[in-house]
């Protein structure tokens, strides 16, 4: 299947991006695995449903689990219910979020993003994640995917040219993507 | 220390967020279910430590999957409740004729137009109602005096080098052969022949969702023989129920641990078989530019758990002049034979109800209150009951929507 954009998580990040897209014309597919939950709205799958409203596909409760690149681009992302069948586009955002949402996976050596295996700023040594004085600020709440300045995603120390990332699955400190800057430049394209 | 996560379902995963709660079709109507997170995994950590622990208000649960499609952490909550229900609940007379789909449909079959008549008779609706407990708002399905299996053998299909393996299961058999023929006239359309597999058995999934596990995983035995040789012999297997594919790819090995790993990227739905080959070129369809049809489709449960609704959706997009409307994802409450039981029936429209009224509202907001071209388009056959007793409007699978539109 083709678009213009995919987006890759359906939470408040992705569904504001899916959005910013749908504004510039862009057509858009958002992968939504599972529900986040929204203090605006006793409806749980009103965000999404408005991004779906607005004629993007939603895939709600797939999970997006592997990406094609070829150099530094992005060509098509893999979902579990999807399988062979690619997505593919111009352009892709990262917005999966960290650990509740499975954006970021952590086992006992590392912590790692599992759909490209994008760059994560962490630091290693599984004792060094978290304090244990439980009110004190916890190292892990900071670590997330690594960014250019333009909020593009790093790959084995690599800028991806058409990969953003935004919301809680950034790094701390990490540059997010201006959705609006890049949807006016790729509606150009 | 355990460093992975080793439990049936992922029930280790769960982190009681409750969303799953929140979008329970039956959590919101009934008061006496418990809801997914704790008959699920919650409720599981107690049955895996005394099986008295087993709640029997779990035979409300649809299997409808949404709690799974909702999970942010892929617990898989449905199938462990239908793991628990297989595993400690009991099942009745009247569940058994309704869960013996395969059986029921090969002895009424025969008599089709004597036992169509009997079924429809008002005392005998009351009769059932009151003795055996099926609704007498439900009707029975029609029975098909001639199975579909029986056309299928007299069909020639030699004049194809092509061909693809057809899993009808038992509504095309013994009530709606049509829809069967129709899955003929497109494939055959597509350039490709019709097989039957050497022996078929319904899928299971009514026996599953009344406790009967053994035969349900003997049936499943069955099938996947008879899918590996057509496998073998180069042939995809399609079929044209949502819930028969669910059932068959992903049920079988996590709720009936049969291993069907080899099977699994075989066994299409005819929309994802039909869109891959048109995208991929292989396969070229020409479709009437005058058939004006208003369609409001409706994701059955088991289309939204398996992912591929926008298959059907690109498909129907392909036919000029046809104008198309997504319903919101909700379960239309029938859940197969769930709802033809007279305890269930209230949950059941109760259930249904946003989305009959979603129905009405659709046809008015395409202004085809008066229009005979407007219709519900789904992959479940059971949903197409309830909607078409609950809102009059016709129900059609899309695969004989498609097979209309052929040129």
């Amino acid at each position: 299947m083709k678009f213009d954009a995919v987006v890759i998580g359906g939470g408040k990040a992705g569904c504001e991006a899916a959005s910013l897209l749908l504004d510039a014309g862009l057509k858009v597919c958002l992968v939504s695995a599972g529900l986040t939950m929204d203090a605006e709205s006793t409806d749980p799958w009103a965000a999404v449903r408005a991004i779906a409203r607005r004629g993007a596909v939603v895939l709600r409760g797939d999970t997006a689990v592997s990406a094609d690149l070829k150099a530094e681009t992005v060509l098509s992302v893999h979902t579990e219910c999807l399988e062979e069948e690619p997505l593919e586009a111009r352009l892709f955002i990262l917005a999966t979020g960290k650990y509740f949402s499975r954006g970021l996976l952590a086992d006992m050596e590392r912590i790692y993003e599992p759909v490209f295996g994008a760059d994560v700023d962490y630091i290693p040594g599984r004792e060094n994640w978290y304090d244990s004085d439980f009110s004190a600020p916890q190292p892990f709440l900071g670590f997330g995917v690594k960014t250019d300045a333009q909020g593009r995603v790093l790959i084995g120390g690599k800028t991806m040219k058409n990969l953003y990332a935004t919301g809680d699955i950034l790094a701390k400190g990490a540059q997010a993507a201006s959705i609006e800057a890049i949807a006016s430049e790729y509606a150009g394209k | 220390m355990q460093e992975s996560n080793i439990s049936a379902g992922n029930l280790e995963q769960c982190l009681k967020c409750n969303l799953c709660t929140l979008v329970c079709p039956m959590m919101a109507v009934n008061g006496h279910y418990p809801g997914p997170k704790k008959a699920g995994p919650d409720g599981e950590r107690y049955r895996l430590k005394d099986p008295q622990y087993y709640d029997y208000a779990l035979k409300y649960c649809l299997n409808c999957k949404r709690c799974e499609v909702s999970c942010p952490s892929g617990v898989k909550i449905g199938d462990i409740i239908q793991s628990a229900r297989l595993r400690y609940g009991g099942h009745n007379l009247r569940d058994w004729a309704l869960a013996n789909t395969d059986l029921v449909g090969s002895l009424a079959s025969p008599f089709a137009p004597l036992v169509n008549g009997v079924l429809g008779l008002r005392p005998v609706k009351t009769l059932m109602h009151s003795w055996m407990g099926v609704d007498s708002h439900r009707t029975f399905p029609a029975y098909s005096a001639r199975k579909f299996s029986s056309w299928m053998r007299k069909q020639d299909q030699s004049r194809f080098d092509k061909f693809v393996t057809f899993f009808h299961g038992c509504y095309v058999n013994y009530n709606y052969p049509q829809l069967g023929k129709d899955l003929v006239k497109l494939v055959n359309a597509a350039g490709y022949g019709v097989h039957l597999l050497e022996k078929e058995k319904c899928c299971g999934v009514a026996l599953m969702s009344n406790s009967m596990g053994d035969r349900a995983r003997r049936q499943g035995e069955i099938n996947l023989a008879s899918m590996r040789k057509a496998i073998a012999a180069g042939e995809d297997i399609l079929t044209v129920s949502s819930t028969c594919t669910f059932t068959m790819r992903d049920e079988y090995p996590h709720v009936l641990g049969l291993e069907n790993a080899d099977v699994r990227p075989h066994l299409y739905l005819l929309s994802k078989w039909l869109y891959q080959k048109m995208e991929r070129g292989e396969v070229k369809l020409k479709f009437r530019k005058d058939l004006h049809l208003k369609i409001a489709y409706h994701t059955a449960c088991h289309m939204q758990k398996l992912g591929w609704r926008n298959y059907t959706l690109e498909l129907l997009r392909k036919i000029p002049g046809v104008e198309l409307v997504e319903m919101e994802q909700q379960c239309c409450g029938i859940s197969g034979t769930f709802g033809f039981k007279k305890e269930n029936y209230g949950y059941s429209q109760a259930i249904g109800g946003r989305l009959f009224d979603e129905i009405g509202a659709a046809r008015v907001a395409l202004g085809a209150q008066s229009d005979p071209g407007f219709v519900v388009c789904t992959e479940c056959e059971t949903c197409k009951w309830q909607i078409e007793m609950s809102t009059g409007v016709p129900v059609m699978n899309p695969v004989s929507i498609l097979a209309m539109a052929l040129e």
